[in-house]
C-alpha cells in the first residue's frame, strides 16, 4: 500500500476540493472544461460536506458567467467566502467585475481551466487567451502545469489573497491539466488550516457591507481624483509577490513541496534558457533533465506568479550565465511586438540591465505553442533549445505546426524522445460509450491505491456525440511523470472496438514488441484473416504479441450490452504487466462493488462475472510472418469528393490534421459547407432495412430520422434506369399530385447511427407476422455492401422541384434536407427540427446558432452537415457566442434587411433601363409559396442579364446584390440554456423590435452540451446537476412571456410525437412578418432512459401537460378570434405516468417516494394553472375597433 | 361482537382480512383507514425482481454508459443521482407503514429466478416485515423446461429465500400446477410456512385492430372463489401450512366461505379497490354476523369445517363432482333466469 494521502484524481477535483473547503460561497456557471469543478462543489454541498468553518457552502449556479460573477462580487462585499470556476468566453465575461473586485482589493481566488476564446473558431481546448485577456484585470495570475501543482497553487491561492488584498486567478490548463489524473498527494485540512491567516479572514468579514457599521463602496469618481484613488492600491500590488513567496515558503515548511515565484530547472550554469508557464513546462522539465544529463547546458524557468510580475525575483530564478532567452506564449497576441509573457520577460530583462542587475542583456526570442491544446512534446522543446543555440534564431516562432506562409514554424526532429524506460505506457482505443474511458481511470486509481507507482491518465475525446472515439493514454512509473503530450512508443495497446481498426491507424503509437490486444468479434479462428491489412502489416512491422478477445460477446453473455470496459480491463491487467493479476482482479471488483454497488446487486454480480470470465476468453494470437488480408481499396473520400475535401478534409479524417500546413487553412474561418456526407463512419451495428411491399409511404421514418440517415424520396421512376440491383422503389400510391412517380426509402448506411427510431415509428405492420415492419432493424455487416451500392445511386436520383411537392405533411417529409448526418447523438431530439427547418426553408435559410449541442454537430471539424441543393443554394450558418445569439440573429436580419434597401434603391434608380414587367415582378409583395419565389429568383436572372448590358456603376453594384431582392429567412437557433438563461435578455429583446426574425428553441430542459446542469428550462420534479434533488420550482414559461408582447408568434411543438404540427407551426412562423418564437421539445440522452422510445415519451409528455402545444399568431386577433389555439388535451394521462418513465425524475422517486409524490402533485398543479390560463388565452375575446387591429390580415394557417 | 381473531403465519390478528399485495398500501392515509376499518393484517406492493433487474440494467445503460462519453460533459446525471435502484425504496416504505400501522406488515416479492434478489428478502425482513409473501408468478414459455424442471427451480427459490430470512415465508402459488397438493407439501420441505391460493393473471389480451397487446387489468369477481375454495379444502390439515385466500373475496360472506374451506387469513384486493374502506367495514360487519348467526364461538372455530377431511360430501370435492355436474348441465333457455 502506499500513503494514504494520495488520491488519484484529475486536476478539476484536486482544485476543487480546496477551493470548496475554503468558500462559503461558490457561484458557477458550467463551461467546458471547468464544469466539473463546480459539479464536485455542488455534490459536495448536497451531501452536506462542510468547509473549514463548519459549514455548507452554498454552491449556485447562475444564469451566465456574468451572473456569477457579479454574485460573486456580492457575496464578497458582504464579507463571506467564496469562490468561483470558468474558463474561457465564461471568464471574459466575468471580466468587468473582476476589475471592480479588484479595484475593491477584495480577497478571492478563483480557478480557470484555461481553454482558447473563440476568434475565426470556437475550441473548447486550452490554451491562455482567455486568462491573458484578464491580465490587465489587477488579478494576480497563478499558474499550475499539473494535478499536484494545480492543487497546490490553489490553496496557495486562497491564502495569499487573504493576505495580500490582491483576488488571484490561479489557472492551469485545460483538458491537459483539468482532466489528467495523475496520482497526487492530497492536501488535509490541517495543513489548509495551517495555511491560512485567522487575522486576515477577520479583517475580510470586518470590511464587509453591514448597516451596523456602513460603508459606500463603487462611488463615482471624477477627474480630480479616480487616478489617485487607483494608485493608492499600488501597496498591495507591490508586496503581493512577497506574500505569495511567504506563503510558498510556508506551504513547503508544511508538505515539504516546495514552489517559487519562478521556479528554475537546469543546469546550474544553463546558458539556454526557456522561460514559460503551465502543463507546458512539465514537459519542457522532462527535457531539460535529460539534455543536463548529457551536459547541455540549458535550464527552464517557470514561471508560478504570472502577475504581479516581480522583475526582481525573475532576474535572481534566471541563471546568471544564460546567454539566450527563449519566452514560449500558449496564446496569441496579433499586432503586438510579442505575446504577453515575452513582453514581461523582455521588460524585466532590459530593466535588470539598466539597474545593472545584469551585466548584458542575454539574447530574448519568443514563440507561440500548443494553442487550442495543440501537442506540445520533447521533440518540440528541443527545437526550441536548438533555436536557442542557432548562430542567427528567429526572434518570433510558433512550434508545433508547419507554417508554410509566414514561414515561423521551428523544425522539428520527431525522432527525439525523452521516455524513460521505467516507466509503462499503454494506449487504449475506443468509444466514448463502450466505458473505455470510465474503466481506465478506475485501474490508474487501482494502480495508484494498491501500488507505490506513480500514474498518469490523459483522456482525449471527441466532440462529436455519436459514435465518437477515445483514446486513453496511461503511464504509471516509479518517479514523478511529468509527460503532459501523448504517449508516442507505448508498450501495451488495446483496441476496444473493432470498427477502429479499419478507420483509425491503431498501431501508430504501439512501440516494437508491444502487446496489442483487439476486442474482434467472432472465433478466435481466422481472427488473423479477419484483421484489416494495414493492422497485419503494422503487427509484423513491430513485432507485437497479438491478443484477441471476443469481448462484445462476454458482455451480452452477462446482459451487460455494450459495455465491455471491465472485460477490457481484466485483459489489460492480465497483460500489462503493471501489478500482480490475481491483486488487480480483486482490486478491479472492489471498485466495481464502489462504483455500480449503488446501482444495485444485479449490475455488480454482471459486471463481476464479466470479469472472471474475461480471462478464459482472452487468447494470444501468433503473428504470422506475411500479412494475408486484401490490400483496403477503400477511400477515405471519393475521388469526386470536392478540392478541399481532398486536399484538407481527407487529412483531417485520416487523423493527420496536426500535419496540415498553415496555407491549407481559410485564414478567416470560413469552411464549405456539405462536407459531412464525406465522413464515412459507419458506426452502427444494425441498420434500417425496407421493405417495399408493406411500406405505406408516410414517410414518418424519414421525418424522425436525427442524422438524416434515412431518406425518402419521389422520383420519376425514368431515373431507374441503370440502377444497380440493390435499389428498389415502388409506384407512388398514397399521393395522388405524384401519380406516376416512384416512391423509395433508402437508408444511408455509413451515417445511420443505428438508434432505431424509424422502426419505432413506422406505422406498417405485416398482417401475418406484426413483428415485421415496412423497415426493420437488420446487422449491418450483411447489409451494407448492398445499402452502399444502393444508397450511392440513391444520390444520383435528382430531387423534384421544391414546385411539385405539394404542401400538406405527408410530401413535405419528401422535400429534400438541407443538414444530413450530423455528429449528433444517436436519438437525437434536436437535430429532426433542424433539418425539418432546411426541408421547408433551406434555399432561403440564414441561421444563427447558439453555442451548445447545436453548434457543434452543427459545425464540428472536420466536417459540416449543412449542405446544398443541385441549385447550389442552401442553410448559411455562423455561430456567434452562446449569450448574444439572439442578438446576431437580429443582426443579420438588420444587414440582409440593408442589402435589401440598397438593392430596391439601385432598382428605383435603373427601373427607366429596365422592362417595366421586370421591375413589378422584382417589386411585387414578399412571395409565399415556392412558385412565386421560383418566378421571382428567375427575375433576378433575368435581372442580372440586363445589367450586363447597362453602363454606369450601379449596374455591377445591383448585379452583386440582386439576390437580396428574394426572401431570406432568418431563424436564430440554440437550445434552452441560452433561450431560458445566458441569452434571454437578448431574446427579449428581440422579440421586442418587431423585426422578422424567428426563434427556434430546441428545449431540452437542461444544458445538455456541458452535461445536464439545470437551466430555467428544466421542469419541477427533474433531477439536473445543480437541482441534484430533484427542481422545486416551475419551468419558466418562455412562451408565456413572448406572448405578452402581442406582436409575437409564438409556438409550441414536438416532432417526435406531433410532425404535422410542427410542420404547420415552423411554416406559420415564417410567415409571420414580425418575430417568432417556436420552443421545441427536444428529448435528449440527459432524460435517462432509451430514446428510441422518445416517440412515445414525447406523447406521454404531451397527454400529461408536461409539454404543451400551442401556437399563438397575432395575426388572428385581426379577425376577431383569440390569437391562442391549444392543440393537445393535457389532461389525459396522470403525470405520474409520464415521469416515472425518465430517469431524472425516477431518481427522486427511487431515493424519496413522498417527495416525489410531493412534486408529481406540484407539478400537476403546475399544469392544471398553466392550462387554465391558457384556456383563458384561448377563449379571449379582445375589443374591435379603430385602432385595434395590427393591420394584417388573418392567416389561415 | 363476534371474535374475528385468527393465527396466520404465526402471527396473531384480530380480523382475517388482510389487505392484499397491491397499490393498497402505498397511501399511508388510506392505508390508516383500512386498519380502522377491520384489517388484520397489511401485504405490501410486490417487488418485482425482473423489474428491478430490468431497471437496473436500463439505468446502467441508458445513464452509466453516458459518463466520460465526449469531451464537454462528463455525465448528465448528478452524481449524487448514483443510488441504489434496487428495493431500498421498498425497504423505507416497509418501514413507514411499519411505523404508521398496528397490524403486522407483510412484504411481498415476486422472482422466478433464484439470485442475488433473495438478498431483498433479508433487507425487508430486517426492516420489520413480519413475514415475506414469496410470489410465484412464472410464465412459462422455455420450450425445453418441463414442468419437473420448472416446479424444482421454483423450489430452490423458495428454499433460498426461506433459509435468507427468520420471519416466516409464505408462497402465493398460481392455480396451473399439475399436481398441486404434492407441490404444495415439498414447498412445506423447502422451508415455507404457508400458502396464498391463488394468484391472477394479467394476461394481455389481443387488439385485433392495431394487432398489439392490450395490457388492461381486470379486477377480480367473486366467481374466480370456487377455484380456491376448493384448493383450500383440499389441503386443509393435511400439510402444516398456514393457508390464505386470494382472489374474489369481495363479501363478508365469501370470507367465511373461504376459512369453512380452511383458509386462515383472506387477502382483499379489487373489492377494497373499488369500495374502499366502507367496503371492508360492511365485510367485516357480514363475516362477524355469520360466525354469530352460525352459532361458532368464533372464528377460529369455523376454519376448515368445510375441508376435505371434514366435509359431509367429499366427493364434491373429488373428480366425481366434476362428471356429476357435466351430466347434469343443460343449455340456457332463454327464459333462463341465473341465480
Amino acid at each position: 500500500m502506499t500513503d494514504p494521502n494520495t488520491n488519484t484524481i484529475d486536476a478539476n477535483e484536486a482544485v476543487a476540493s480546496v477551493a470548496y473547503r475554503l468558500s462559503e460561497v461558490v457561484a458557477i456557471y458550467p463551461i467546458t472544461p471547468a464544469s466539473s469543478m463546480g459539479e464536485h462543489a455542488e455534490e459536495w454541498s448536497t451531501a452536506g460536506r462542510t468547509n473549514r468553518w463548519g459549514t455548507v457552502a452554498d454552491v449556485v449556479e447562475m444564469q451566465s458567467e456574468g451572473g456569477a460573477a457579479g454574485a460573486l462580487h456580492g457575496a464578497l462585499q458582504a464579507g463571506a467566502l467564496a469562490t468561483t470556476f470558468t474558463a474561457s468566453q465564461g471568464l471574459l465575461l466575468m471580466v468587468p467585475n473582476l476589475f471592480k473586485i479588484a479595484g475593491e482589493l477584495t480577497p478571492l481566488c478563483m480557478h480557470v481551466a484555461a481553454r482558447s476564446v473563440a476568434t475565426h473558431a470556437l475550441s473548447i481546448f486550452g490554451d491562455h487567451s482567455d486568462v491573458m485577456a484578464a491580465r490587465g484585470t489587477g488579478f494576480a495570475l497563478l499558474a499550475s502545469g499539473s494535478p499536484q501543482e494545480a492543487q497546490d497553487l490553489a490553496a496557495i491561492g486562497h491564502a495569499a489573497t487573504l493576505r495580500s488584498r490582491v483576488p488571484f486567478l490561479h489557472f492551469f490548463d485545460g483538458f491537459r491539466t483539468s482532466h489528467e489524473i495523475q496520482k497526487i498527494v492530497t492536501l488535509d485540512d490541517a495543513t489548509l488550516d495551517a495555511l491560512l491567516d485567522g487575522d486576515a479572514i477577520a479583517a475580510h468579514r470586518a470590511r464587509g457591507l453591514s448597516p451596523d457599521h456602513p460603508v459606500v463602496r463603487g462611488t463615482a469618481q471624477n477627474p480630480d481624483t479616480f487616478f489617485q484613488a487607483c494608485e493608492a492600491a499600488n501597496p498591495f500590488h507591490d508586496s503581493c509577490p512577497a506574500v505569495v513567496a511567504d506563503t510558498m515558503d510556508r506551504f513547503a515548511a508544511l508538505t515539504r513541496r516546495r514552489y517559487r515565484l519562478f521556479d528554475y530547472v537546469g543546469h546550474p550554469e544553463a546558458e539556454r534558457v526557456v522561460v514559460m508557464m503551465g502543463s507546458g513546462a512539465e514537459c519542457a522539465h522532462e527535457v531539460v533533465d535529460h539534455l543536463v544529463a548529457r551536459d547541455e547546458k540549458v535550464g527552464l524557468v517557470k514561471v508560478r506568479l504570472y502577475r504581479p510580475f516581480s522583475m526582481e525575483a525573475f532576474i535572481e530564478a534566471l541563471p546568471a550565465t544564460a546567454r539566450s532567452v527563449a519566452v514560449l506564449d500558449r496564446t496569441k497576441e496579433p499586432g503586438a511586438t510579442g505575446e504577453p509573457l515575452l513582453l514581461d520577460v523582455t521588460a524585466a530583462l532590459v530593466d535588470a540591465v539598466a539597474r545593472s542587475a545584469l551585466p548584458a542583456l542575454p539574447r530574448i526570442i519568443g514563440g507561440r505553442y500548443g494553442l487550442s491544446s495543440k501537442e506540445f512534446d520533447p521533440p518540440m522543446v528541443k527545437a526550441v533549445f536548438d533555436e536557442l543555440g542557432d548562430e542567427s534564431p528567429r526572434r518570433r516562432f510558433t512550434v508545433g505546426i508547419n507554417d508554410d506562409v509566414t514561414h515561423l514554424s521551428l523544425t522539428v526532429d520527431e525522432t527525439f524522445t525523452t521516455e524513460s524506460d521505467d516507466v509503462r505506457r499503454a494506449v487504449f482505443y475506443g468509444l466514448g460509450s463502450d466505458g473505455t474511458v470510465s474503466s481506465n481511470k478506475a485501474s490508474i486509481k487501482i494502480i495508484g491505491d494498491t501500488t507505490p507507482l506513480q500514474g498518469q491518465g490523459y483522456f482525449e475525446l471527441d466532440s462529436k456525440k455519436a459514435g465518437a472515439m477515445t483514446v486513453s493514454h496511461l503511464r504509471f512509473g516509479p518517479a514523478t511523470i511529468r509527460s503532459t503530450y501523448r504517449i508516442a512508443q507505448a508498450g501495451f495497446v488495446a483496441v476496444h472496438d473493432p470498427g477502429l481498426l479499419e478507420r483509425v491507424d491503431v498501431l501508430q503509437r504501439a512501440a516494437h514488441g508491444a502487446t496489442v490486444v483487439l476486442n474482434l468479434p467472432g472465433a478466435t479462428e481466422g481472427a488473423w484473416d479477419r484483421l484489416p491489412r494495414r493492422v497485419q502489416g503494422g503487427l509484423i512491422d513491430k513485432g507485437c504479441r497479438l491478443f484477441v478477445i471476443d469481448a462484445f460477446a462476454v458482455a451480452e453473455r452477462f446482459g451487460l450490452g455494450r459495455r465491455i470496459n471491465t472485460v477490457m480491463q481484466t485483459c489489460f491487467f492480465a497483460l500489462a504487466d503493471v501489478m500482480p493479476v490475481e491483486a488487480a482482479i480483486e482490486a478491479m471488483k472492489a471498485s466495481v462493488q464502489a462504483t455500480w454497488g449503488r446501482r444495485g446487486p444485479e449490475i455488480v454480480r454482471r459486471n463481476i462475472e464479466a470479469i472472471d470470465a474475461a480471462l478464459a476468453e482472452l487468447h494470444e494470437i501468433v503473428v504470422p510472418t506475411t500479412p494475408t488480408a486484401p490490400e483496403s481499396t477503400r477511400l477515405t473520400v471519393p475521388d469526386d469528393a470536392p478540392d478541399f475535401v481532398q486536399r484538407v478534409t481527407r487529412l483531417i479524417l485520416d487523423g493527420h490534421g496536426d500535419r496540415l500546413p498553415v496555407s491549407a487553412f481559410p485564414p478567416d474561418g470560413t469552411w464549405p459547407t456539405g462536407t459531412s456526407r464525406y465522413e464515412k463512419r459507419a458506426i452502427a451495428l444494425e441498420i434500417p432495412i425496407w421493405e417495399p411491399d408493406l411500406c405505406v409511404q408516410c414517410n414518418r421514418c424519414s421525418m424522425i430520422c436525427p442524422h438524416t440517415a434515412i431518406v425518402t424520396k419521389a422520383f420519376d421512376p425514368a431515373h431507374t434506369a441503370g440502377a444497380p440491383a440493390t435499389f428498389r422503389s415502388e409506384p407512388e400510391g398514397f399521393t395522388p399530385e405524384f401519380e406516376g412517380l416512384s416512391h423509395t426509402v433508402q437508408v444511408a448506411p455509413d451515417d445511420c447511427t443505428g438508434c432505431g427510431l424509424c422502426v419505432e415509428v413506422c406505422p406498417a405492420k405485416d398482417r401475418t407476422q406484426p413483428r415485421r415492419k415496412a423497415i426493420n432493424m437488420r446487422p449491418a455487416a450483411e447489409h451494407r455492401d448492398r445499402e452502399r451500392e444502393a444508397f450511392e445511386f440513391f444520390r444520383t436520383i435528382p430531387d423534384l422541384p421544391r414546385t411539385a411537392i405539394p404542401d400538406h405533411p405527408r410530401a413535405l417529409a419528401l422535400l429534400p434536407a438541407r443538414f444530413e448526418f450530423s455528429g449528433a447523438c444517436a436519438g437525437c431530439g434536436e437535430t429532426p427540427y433542424i433539418r425539418t427547418l432546411t426541408q421547408l426553408f433551406g434555399d432561403r435559410l440564414v441561421i444563427a446558432n447558439a453555442t451548445g449541442c447545436s453548434s457543434i454537430y452543427g459545425a464540428n471539424l472536420p466536417t459540416t452537415p449543412y449542405t446544398t441543393g443541385a441549385d447550389g443554394r442552401g442553410p448559411a450558418w455562423n455561430n456567434s457566442l452562446f449569450e448574444d445569439n439572439a442578438e446576431f440573429g437580429l443582426g443579420i436580419r438588420l444587414g440582409l434587411d440593408a442589402n435589401e434597401r440598397q438593392a430596391r434603391a439601385l432598382l428605383a434608380g435603373l427601373a427607366p433601363s429596365l422592362p417595366a414587367d421586370l421591375v413589378t415582378e422584382l417589386n411585387a409583395p414578399q412571395p409565399t409559396d415556392d412558385t412565386a419565389r421560383q418566378r421571382q429568383r428567375d427575375a433576378v436572372i433575368e435581372l442580372r442579364r440586363h445589367l450586363d448590358t447597362l453602363n454606369g456603376p450601379e449596374a455591377p453594384t445591383l448585379a452583386a446584390l440582386a439576390d437580396s431582392l428574394t426572401p431570406r429567412s432568418v431563424w436564430a437557433v440554440g437550445g434552452d440554456g441560452w433561450a431560458y438563461d445566458i441569452g434571454y435578455g437578448g431574446l427579449d429583446h428581440i422579440l421586442a423590435s418587431n423585426h422578422d426574425v424567428n426563434v427556434l428553441v430546441l428545449d431540452t430542459e437542461v444544458y445538455s452540451n456541458t452535461g445536464g446542469q439545470q437551466s430555467k428550462a428544466t421542469p419541477l420534479g427533474a433531477i439536473a446537476k445543480f437541482a441534484s434533488d430533484g427542481k422545486e420550482t416551475r419551468k419558466k414559461d418562455l412562451g408565456l412571456l413572448a406572448m405578452s408582447y402581442g406582436h409575437v408568434y409564438v409556438a409550441s411543438v414536438a416532432v417526435q410525437a406531433r410532425s404535422r404540427h410542427t410542420l404547420k407551426v415552423l411554416q406559420e412562423a415564417e410567415s409571420h412578418p414580425g418575430p417568432s418564437l417556436v420552443i421545441a421539445h427536444s428529448p435528449c440522452i440527459a432524460h435517462g432512459y432509451d430514446l428510441v422510445h422518445s416517440p412515445a415519451q414525447q406523447g406521454r409528455a404531451i397527454k400529461s401537460g408536461a409539454w404543451p402545444l400551442y401556437r399563438y399568431d397575432p395575426r388572428r386577433t385581426a379577425t376577431g378570434e383569440p390569437p391562442l389555439v391549444i392543440d393537445a388535451d393535457p389532461t389525459s394521462l396522470p403525470m405520474r405516468d409520464y415521469m416515472e418513465q425518465e430517469a431524472r425524475f425516477r431518481m427522486v422517486e427511487l431515493r424519496d417516494p413522498d417527495r416525489f409524490t410531493r412534486l408529481v402533485r406540484a407539478a400537476e398543479d403546475a399544469v392544471r394553472e398553466r392550462h387554465a390560463l391558457y384556456e383563458q388565452l384561448a377563449r379571449v375575446s379582445y375589443p374591435t375597433g379603430p385602432g385595434s387591429s395590427n393591420g394584417e390580415e388573418a392567416h389561415d394557417g | 361482537m363476534a371474535d374475528l381473531s385468527t393465527t396466520w403465519l404465526g402471527l396473531d390478528l384480530a380480523s382475517p382480512f388482510v389487505v392484499g399485495a397491491s397499490p393498497l398500501a402505498d397511501d399511508l392515509d388510506a392505508l390508516g383507514e383500512l386498519v380502522a376499518a377491520g384489517a388484520g393484517a397489511v401485504v405490501l406492493r410486490s417487488v418485482f425482481e425482473e423489474q428491478i433487474v430490468a431497471e437496473e440494467v436500463a439505468i446502467h445503460r441508458f445513464v452509466d454508459s453516458h459518463v466520460d462519453h465526449d469531451a464537454e460533459a462528463r455525465s448528465f446525471l448528478p452524481e449524487s443521482a448514483t443510488f441504489p435502484v434496487g428495493a431500498e425504496s421498498a425497504v423505507a416504505h416497509l418501514e413507514r407503514v411499519r411505523d404508521a400501522v398496528e397490524v403486522p406488515v407483510v412484504a411481498s416479492l415476486n422472482g422466478v429466478t433464484p439470485g442475488g434478489w433473495t438478498d431483498i428478502a433479508r433487507d425487508l425482513a430486517a426492516a420489520g416485515a413480519a413475514a415475506v409473501e414469496l410470489n410465484l408468478y412464472d410464465l412459462a414459455t422455455d420450450l425445453d423446461e418441463t414442468s419437473a424442471d420448472l416446479e424444482d427451480r421454483q423450489l430452490r427459490v423458495v428454499a433460498a429465500v426461506a433459509s435468507a430470512v427468520e420471519v416466516p415465508v409464505t408462497v402465493k402459488l398460481s392455480p396451473f400446477y399439475s399436481a398441486l397438493p404434492a407441490f404444495v407439501r415439498r414447498l412445506e420441505h423447502a422451508g415455507a410456512s404457508g400458502v396464498v391460493v391463488f394468484n391472477r393473471f394479467y394476461q394481455p389480451d389481443i387488439d385485433p385492430d392495431e394487432l398489439t397487446l392490450d395490457r388492461q387489468l381486470s379486477l377480480s369477481t367473486p366467481a374466480e372463489l370456487p377455484l380456491r375454495l376448493h384448493t383450500l379444502a383440499l389441503l386443509h390439515g393435511r400439510v402444516d401450512l398456514s393457508l390464505a385466500a386470494t382472489g374474489g373475496i369481495h363479501h363478508g360472506r365469501d370470507a367465511a366461505k373461504a376459512i369453512l374451506c380452511g383458509a386462515d387469513a383472506v387477502q382483499v384486493v379489487s373489492a377494497l379497490l373499488q369500495g374502499g374502506s366502507a367496503q371492508l367495514v360492511s365485510m367485516h360487519a357480514e363475516l362477524a354476523r355469520w360466525v354469530d348467526d352460525l352459532g361458532y364461538p368464533g372464528l377460529r372455530d369455523a376454519c376448515g369445517a368445510m375441508a376435505l377431511r371434514n366435509v359431509a360430501d367429499p366427493h364434491a370435492f373429488e373428480r366425481i363432482n366434476y362428471a356429476r355436474l357435466l351430466d347434469g348441465w343443460r343449455p340456457p333457455r332463454s327464459e333462463h333466469r341465473h341465480g
